[in-house]
């Protein structure tokens, strides 16, 4: 089953275009990595999926309905976003609060132990916290909501690295016993490789990748060794990105790892982080192709 | 519908903001005049203390509601709420909260007359210029100022949402053109007789209470149709 479903989804703010002719699907019940570099129109896509925003054209299906202004379809949604905004007046307990009348699956005691968890104080006033328990509130409205889509839109930002794997370790857990669509939004690819079983990566508006996470990891090879081997291992195959060292070469191939290679060349996989990397350079070597003369050598 | 009702419950989630404020200030001020006048001489017989001072609340009210918009609409949707539920939750609070103020100006209204004006012969909450056996005209007169106020409040915030800062001040300076323009043509026209009329020969209810009301009818449906495209 397909939780969200965009065809053909095109936005523009005046005459910046964010979204150019976006297609993605998620499907039900998965964990899905939205990729992508800053400004690349992730953002963009959570807002016009949970109603906050709207598409230029194209059409746009959550849980088989447009999104917009649809009080059936929302209430099914949760939108943790890094910039969300709170009333001045507003404290802990007031948020969770707000959140726990509106979420008809929401868990009070998953609540609870989720802010002794983060150590999260219910009676202080929002604008005094500090930006990591500001996510860990996010954190805990995204966990508890439960809600059958669920987006997190960078929602780490002030947490350290202990909170972040405590926020992972939580979400797959619950993840485990309610199943459920889970969008995640984040820079941070090597931390969540292991959780996302789903990649869509957008760059510049247009979507480089929709793909499952496990055929992706098997996707690219880095191919190291003598150059003049290497050239020769390499013909045929797509390359993603290349660095030379004297007489030695290292290229990024896409394309299934051989079964057998010659002896002198060194070949491993490619991590997830490393793969979305070459893959987003690759298409911004190809925009600055298509306008002027390219230099950086960069051929398929 | 039951979503509705717990949009008004999150609007209403922190009472004190909502509910206590303008109440807050309507006390200082009362208190503060209260003061004044206690210390000044008294006034010669027949003369009556008139102060404008009730105003405070009704302002105190705009600048409420224009905060349900800048600042509790972007967490609603945040949590998914749709804005027609939220313009349908803040239009409820709204009604509500202005009945509720006009029923309790009226009945300290009438606190003031037992009292003759605290013993101060304080004029703070009456209306001078309103029948003072008319209750329902009474009422409305109280109640009605609230809610023009509350959706100018809630549509100045949506404008603020919608197009930003450049939006609140096309607004401002596009309702005093709009004011200026037509004095001007009043003036040329001649129609300042009529209108001055027109004023006159209007009962003070409609005045205060049936043109106002129609008033912010229609502002309330200019605010939700402006609300339909703003982003929080």
């Amino acid at each position: 089953m397909t939780a969200v479903s965009m065809r053909g989804v095109n936005k523009k703010y005046g005459n910046v275009v964010a979204l150019d002719d976006v297609s993605l699907n998620f499907a039900e019940n998965r964990i899905h990595g939205l990729l992508g570099r800053n400004g690349a129109g992730k953002t963009t896509i959570m807002r016009i999926l949970t109603g906050q925003g709207f598409e230029s054209s194209g059409s746009v299906e959550v849980f088989g309905q447009r999104p917009y202004e649809n009080a059936d379809v929302l209430s099914h949604v949760c939108f943790v976003k890094e910039s969300q905004k709170y009333p001045e007046m507003f404290s802990v307990h007031h948020a969770l609060t707000a959140a726990s009348l509106l979420y008809e699956n929401w868990d009070p005691d998953f609540a609870d132990s989720l802010v002794e968890e983060f150590e999260l104080p219910l009676k202080r006033r929002i604008k005094k916290l500090s930006r990591g328990q500001l996510s860990a509130l996010g954190v805990i409205i995204g966990l508890a909501s439960r809600a059958p889509l669920t987006f997190f839109d960078e929602p780490y930002l002030g947490l350290d690295a202990v909170a972040r794997q405590r926020f992972y370790d939580l979400l797959l857990a619950d993840y485990a016993e309610n199943p459920r669509t889970i969008v995640l939004s984040t820079h941070l690819i090597d931390e969540v490789s292991d959780l996302i079983e789903h990649v869509t990566l957008i760059d510049a508006g247009q979507v480089l990748l929709d793909e499952d996470a496990e055929s992706l990891r098997s996707r690219a090879v880095t191919v190291t060794g003598p150059a003049r081997a290497v050239e020769e291992f390499a013909a045929g195959h797509s390359e993603l990105h290349r660095e030379q060292l004297g007489g030695f070469l290292r290229v990024t191939l896409s394309g299934a790892a051989p079964e057998h290679s010659p002896d002198d060349l060194h070949v491993e996989p490619v991590s997830l982080q490393q793969l979305v990397v070459r893959t987003t350079q690759q298409a911004a070597d190809e925009r600055t192709a298509s306008g002027a003369t390219n230099n950086k050598g960069t051929r398929r | 519908m039951t979503r509705l009702f717990k949009v008004v419950r999150i609007q209403l989630v922190n009472k004190f903001a909502v509910l206590g404020m303008p109440l807050l200030v309507l006390a200082a001020v009362f208190l503060v005049n209260m003061a004044l006048y206690g210390v000044m001489s008294e006034p010669s017989p027949g003369g009556e203390r008139i102060t404008g001072a009730l105003m405070s609340i009704y302002c105190v009210m705009l600048a409420v509601h224009l905060q349900t918009i800048t600042q509790v609409f972007p967490f609603a949707a945040g949590l998914s709420v749709t804005r027609r539920t939220f313009f349908g939750a803040t239009a409820l609070v709204v009604v509500g909260q202005s009945i509720g103020y006009g029923v309790l100006l009226y009945l300290l209204n009438l606190i003031e007359r037992a009292t003759s004006g605290w013993g101060l012969r304080l004029q703070f909450f009456a209306l001078p210029f309103l029948p003072q056996d008319n209750a329902p005209a009474q009422l409305l007169t109280y109640t009605v100022p609230f809610l023009f106020l509350s959706f100018i409040g809630v549509w100045v915030g949506i404008v603020f949402k919608r197009w930003g800062q450049p939006g609140v001040y096309t607004v401002v300076f596009g309702a005093g053109l709009l004011a200026g323009a037509l004095a001007v043509a009043a003036t040329w026209q001649e129609w300042w007789p009529s209108i001055g009329r027109f004023f006159v020969e209007q009962p003070p209810v409609a005045l205060l209470g049936g043109y106002p009301l129609a008033l912010a009818a229609v502002i309330a449906a200019v605010g939700y149709l402006t609300l339909r495209r703003a982003t929080p």
